[in-house]
């Protein structure tokens, strides 16, 4: 059986014994991949799976359309495995509420729950990969000097028309009221120009520090096309630098940003 | 007829800006291409529909409406100066000029809108006749063509296998901008190319009677269960014409902006006793739907949507009106049982 068909009989076979009441999957339409959402057995002939899925099927989690049809279970490529596993370690995924029907990029993993999902990507994907391209990007963007820098992101974020397709596409953005969108107090100009422009995408490249599992799905979905994952790539090294922190390999993991340890190499904050 | 050498669109742009204009055209810029202003170098692209519309430059993301005040004692109140550079807008695509239509009628239904007008009076609409097409693009299905002229001042038609352009003047203002161009053009007699095929892909008028009658149809919450619930469809959308209004305050100054807004954002109709009338996901999708191919029909005779295929091209989930529309299609050719 290929990967596409293992998933079809995973999906039918989890709806059939009532594991799962909906099957969240990638199907095709005009020949583009499109998520579906499945909850009759009847219906596994619809879903597909190849390299065109590229959509973080996780960020259905915290929609409660979705989140109402628990138990759940979700096909996730390693970048969704890893934001099952950080959903799970910022206990956004009741035990047992979500299993995944784990896909690497040649095969399939079968149906694993959140423990045996973070084995797998420690096993199999502990390391993000990372476009080439994309890397050597981010070295220039490092050379910089920090005012270069700054320049080179003012105009990227220049573009950006705050239609927050970044914020919905991405799992770990899950907030039931964004920061950007708060007016007593008001933290950012909802204004598309300058200043909250800039201040979004950094707040937002700031939350994501030590979260971001690099899926990639924030910058497809940007129709402006901003290179947000340049951003999110230097955020993620400067945190593993820092602190030696991967996100998505343990689902006990303390929030980098969010916790303390007393051995912290900076004496600033004790 | 008035020709222009197809190769020389930025040597027009050159012209026009000697003259005074500001020439917006579709520009590459990285990953995407865009209407933006044009300058000596630009990469002008006109194979591929461009990320935004003309819309953007009537109707911007964001505009400042107001300033107002504490000086001293006095409360006080400035005008916000609109920009009204005389505008060039060039090859732009025939759906999105005919968005300026609907667009002039809704910002002066009941109420001119001032902001608009004066952007509006300002800009010179050339579209370009499509000599390709994708297979998102159905302008075709909702009263538009690959070679309509709706809202348009000149159009630009490709001739001689796009190697010429023959550029028709439609308005006084196409008429001021074909004289700007002056010795660009010459005097020739061309046939123009066959417009791009865009094939009919639903049957508006059919959609728009079965939305007025399902409003409360299960359906809804199927077709919204992909919806991820952000702006990119509304945002790159040449119709869509919502927007808030928010106060930005210091200490005693304040500025007034007008900011894009969109029916698909829960925060929308989000009322500030806590309700939100628009429950959930599918509620808003519906909106987006109920008002382009039902309320506007309804209310003005138009259609809220030019087929431009943006909301298709740029949803993270490759949700769109077309799939939504063509299942309306396939409901009703289902026999009553």
């Amino acid at each position: 059986m290929n990967v596409t068909e293992s998933i079809r009989a995973d999906a039918a076979r989890l709806l059939t014994e009532g594991r799962a009441k909906m099957v969240i999957g990638y199907g095709l339409r005009n020949g583009r991949s499109v998520p579906v959402f499945l909850t009759e057995p009847q219906g596994a002939d619809s879903l597909h799976y190849g390299p065109q899925c590229t959509l973080n099927l996780a960020a259905y989690l915290a929609r409660p359309e979705v989140r109402r049809n628990a138990p759940l279970a979700i096909v996730a490529p390693p970048a969704t495995l890893r934001s099952l596993v950080v959903l799970a370690a910022e206990s956004q995924v009741p035990d047992g509420s979500v299993l995944a029907l784990a896909v690497g990029p040649q095969e399939y993993h079968g149906v694993v729950d959140v423990a045996a999902a973070a084995e797998i990507v420690r096993k199999h994907y502990a390391s993000p990969e990372v476009d080439p391209d994309l890397a050597a990007r981010a070295r220039e963007l490092a050379a910089m000097t920090p005012a270069q820098r700054s320049a080179f992101w003012r105009e990227q974020f220049a573009k950006c028309t705050r239609c927050y397709a970044c914020r919905a596409a991405c799992p770990g953005c899950y907030c039931r009221r964004c920061v950007a969108e708060t007016n007593m107090p008001q933290w950012v100009s909802t204004a598309a120009r300058g200043h909250g422009n800039y201040a979004w995408h950094i707040l937002r490249a700031f939350h994501q520090a030590g979260r971001c599992v690099l899926c990639g799905a924030c910058e497809a979905a940007c129709p402006q096309g901003i290179p947000l994952m340049l951003l999110n790539l230097s955020t993620a090294q400067e945190v593993q630098e820092q602190f030696g922190a991967k996100p998505g390999l343990d689902p006990a993991a303390k929030p980098v940003m969010g916790s303390f340890r007393p051995e912290d190499k900076d004496d600033f904050i004790r | 007829m008035k020709v222009l050498e197809a190769n020389k669109i930025g040597e027009l742009a050159a012209a026009l800006s000697a003259a005074g204009w500001r020439v917006l055209l579709p520009i590459e810029d990285g990953k995407v291409v865009r209407l933006a202003p044009w300058s000596p170098g630009a990469a002008v692209r006109t194979d591929v529909v461009p990320v935004n519309s003309i819309k953007d430059a009537l109707f911007p993301p964001s505009e400042v409406i107001g300033r107002f005040g504490l000086d001293g004692g006095d409360f006080t109140v400035q005008e916000a100066p609109v920009d009204t550079a005389k505008t060039a807008a060039l090859c732009v695509r025939p759906c999105d000029a005919a968005s300026v239509s609907l667009l002039d009628t809704i910002f002066n239904w009941d109420f001119p809108d001032a902001f608009y007008n004066a952007r509006r009076s300002a800009v010179t609409i050339v579209s370009l006749v499509c000599a390709s097409a994708d297979e998102q693009c159905f302008c075709t299905s909702v009263g538009g063509r690959p070679d309509g002229t709706a809202g348009a001042d000149a159009v630009l038609r490709p001739a001689e296998a796009g190697a010429k352009l023959i550029l028709e003047p439609l308005t006084d203002k196409g008429r001021a901008l074909a004289d700007a161009a002056g010795a660009l053009l010459s005097e020739a007699t061309v046939t123009a190319d066959e417009p791009a095929e865009v094939p009919q892909k639903f049957d508006r008028p059919a959609v728009t009677k079965w939305l007025a009658a399902n409003f409360n149809s299960p359906l809804w919450q199927k077709w919204s269960l992909a919806c991820l619930g952000c702006g990119a469809c509304a945002f790159t959308c040449p119709t869509c014409h919502c927007f808030d209004i928010q106060d930005e305050t210091t200490r005693s100054q304040c500025v007034r902006y007008r900011n894009w807004d969109t029916c698909a954002l829960a925060l929308f109709t989000q009322h500030a006793g806590g309700h939100n009338p628009r429950i959930d996901q599918a509620a808003r999708r519906r909106q987006r739907l109920m008002h382009k191919l039902s309320y506007i029909p309804e209310r003005f005779g138009l259609v809220g949507c030019s087929g431009c295929g943006r909301c298709q091209r740029v949803c993270p989930a490759g949700l769109g009106i077309v799939e939504i529309c063509q299942a309306i299609e396939d409901i009703q050719k289902v026999p009553a049982r």
